[in-house]
């Protein structure tokens, strides 16, 4: 037999290399087959063309005009659907052998949940580089300029960053995939019509107008609309960051929580 | 250290099923141990607890003198798991699969390739290490899966039924990295279904069935109970089978079967399958068909419970 190279690695890297490695994963897989890269783009671009030109008008008077207003949002919403492929993933990572073989080595349990998030972030932002291009050459402008345009994209994928950590407990937690869609539909639509995604917050019946202040989809539609309208976000910035801190500090112990769990059912 | 995997008592249950009811294993350090059993026996969950996949409801298993509730984490540095599932990312090439496992245990870029590297001219997939696994072969992938559980040498190897569904040829190619790695001092425990299996790697083998140790011993010791090998009668004439049956009477084997009017013997030796065969004739005996052969896991179990593999419970298949 060959002489084998030293193999007893003793410098472990730390939870966040670790995570880099399973990102990585998750991304090579990609490269492996890169039509991948036109599937997830397909949602959110779908989203944007036909709520803006089928419901545009009727909505604005034309659909120019509510580009303008919702188009960001409305983009940002496509990419919320796509959180799904998170718990996608992860439930089909976990019923295949893989996660058994990961789960049995030294290699921390958040590395593993959160190469899974990492790796779909970057999926999102090659989204919402596509997506927005689009946008952009169908018309929409921001008076904010480059600036504003990356503080709002900013916004919205450390908003999705937060919210995919919900996906990652569905996704341990969920007994079929049909399970993971039904949660999703049934907590993003409630939410997203409640926001000032689509409409203007006065336009909403009364009992209503107190949780879309609250709802925190408003707070980011809010901050990336004044990020692109040139100014600075301020109580909507801050609302958002106080979600994104509670969603982290729930949902991360949550799924490692859950995770154990899994161990001992 | 007496034992590297020492398990006693240990008990699992999902639901109704008692997957585990007691098993009780000792596994001499450097030695291999076969888990023989049928469909549904516990294999799968025992091995489960011993790389830490599964918390048992009672009883302890200690891998090394470590035990794998409390101090897991020290369990998973030592011990190593080739599922009954191929542990492979079926998107990324044998090469990707072995460089990812590499760098999770902590080598470097360029240490991790050179290991993959090393591997894969090791299990002879170096025609194959650039493509996407979601293409190998079964037994492609059974070797790539026994590669990545060896990219760091562990000291404990733990294989859940590695040859299931490969032909003759990989068969053999596997049982050959297995006794490489027992050479170079590894304790490995394996599951199978397969009597010549465990007869060919074993040192040790521990028949269970419904969660039970029911025998254990050296394969020879094994053999014995069953007998080496099962001589096959049919008679012309149905009706000559109990005086068949009365002829047999002296080998060892107490157990002698009758199915479809073929009577099975156990026999300790060829030897005494041919003494046999001349008291059938000297009877006038007319026989229609008869043979020697290996006693299979059913004979094993026939002669160690009374019953067929499987047939006191049904049982479903549920993927863990
Ligand atoms: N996660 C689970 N949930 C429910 N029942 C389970 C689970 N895992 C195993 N079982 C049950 O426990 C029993 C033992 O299963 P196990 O997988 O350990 O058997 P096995 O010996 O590995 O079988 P096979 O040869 O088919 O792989 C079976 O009856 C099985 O249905
Ligand atoms: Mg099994």
């Amino acid at each position: 037999m060959t002489t084998e190279t030293v193999t007893a690695w003793t410098t472990r890297r730390g939870a966040f290399a670790q995570a880099a490695s399973m990102t990585a994963r998750s991304l090579v897989s990609i490269r492996n087959q890169p039509a991948q890269l036109v599937e997830f783009v397909m949602i959110p671009l779908m989203i944007l063309l036909s709520v803006t030109f089928f419901m545009g008008g009727q909505m604005m008077g034309s659909w120019q005009a509510f580009l303008d207003y919702a188009g960001p949002s409305i983009i940002a919403m496509g990419l919320f659907f796509a959180i799904t492929a998170t718990g996608l993933g992860l439930f089909g990572d976990l019923k295949s052998g893989v996660f058994d073989r990961l789960t049995a080595m030294p290699v921390s349990r958040f590395a593993l949940l959160a190469g899974r998030v990492a790796a779909d972030m970057v999926k999102h932002a090659w989204s919402l580089l596509i997506v927005g291009g689009v946008a952009f050459a169908i018309g929409y402008r921001a008076d904010g300029g480059v600036a504003g345009v990356a503080g709002a994209a900013g916004v919205m994928l450390l908003f999705l960053f937060a919210c995919s950590w919900t996906m990652v407990l569905v996704g341990l937690t969920a007994k079929s995939e049909e399970q993971i869609q039904t949660w999703m539909i049934s907590l993003l639509m409630p939410l997203a019509y409640t926001s000032t995604i689509f409409v203007q917050k006065d336009t909403l019946p009364e009992p209503v107008q107190w949780w879309a202040t609250v709802n925190p989809l408003t707070s980011m539609a809010d901050s990336m609309r004044v990020f692109l309208d040139g100014g600075t976000p301020g109580g909507e910035l801050l609302a958002l960051l106080g979600w994104c801190a509670a969603l982290f500090a729930v949902f991360v112990p949550l799924s490692l929580r859950a995770y154990r769990r899994k161990l001992t059912s | 250290m007496k034992y590297a995997i020492e398990v006693r008592g240990l008990v699992k249950s999902f639901g109704e099923v008692r997957a585990l009811d007691g098993i009780d294993l000792g596994v001499a350090p450097g030695t291999v141990m076969g888990l023989l059993g049928p469909n549904g026996a516990g294999k799968t969950t025992a091995v489960r607890v011993l790389s830490t996949l599964t918390v048992p409801d009672a009883g302890t298993a200690r891998v090394l003198g470590l035990d794998v509730v409390a101090q897991a984490a020290q369990v998973r540095e030592r011990l190593s798991l080739t599922g009954q599932y191929a542990g492979l990312d079926d998107g990324l090439t044998g090469e990707q699969n072995l460089v990812l496992i590499a760098r999770l245990l902590g080598a470097s870029r360029s240490q991790a390739k050179a290991r993959a590297h090393e591997l894969i001219e090791r299990f002879d997939l170096a025609h194959a290490a650039s493509r996407p696994v979601a293409g190998y072969s079964g037994g492609m992938r059974r070797r790539l899966d026994l590669a990545a559980s060896i990219v760091r040498r562990p000291e404990v190897l733990v294989l859940d039924e590695p040859t299931t569904g490969l032909d003759p040829n990989s068969r053999n190619g596997l049982w050959e990295v297995v006794r490489e790695l027992v050479a170079e001092g590894t304790t490995v425990l394996l599951t199978t279904q397969y009597l010549e299996e465990a007869d060919q790697l074993a040192d040790s083998i521990a028949v269970v069935d419904s969660g039970r140790v029911i025998a254990s011993g050296t394969p020879s010791q094994l053999k014995q109970t069953v007998g080496g090998l099962v001589l096959r009668l049919r008679p012309v004439r149905p009706d000559a089978l109990a005086q068949l049956r009365d002829l047999a009477d002296w080998t060892i084997g107490a157990s002698v079967r009758e199915e479809d009017a073929t009577l099975f013997v156990p026999v300790a030796h060829a030897g005494e399958a041919t003494a046999l065969m001349s008291r059938v004739s000297q009877a006038g005996v007319d026989l229609a068909a008869f043979g020697l052969d290996e006693p299979t896991l059913d004979e094993v179990f026939l002669t160690l419970t009374g019953h067929r593999t499987g047939t006191d419970e049904k049982k479903t298949e549920v993927p863990a």
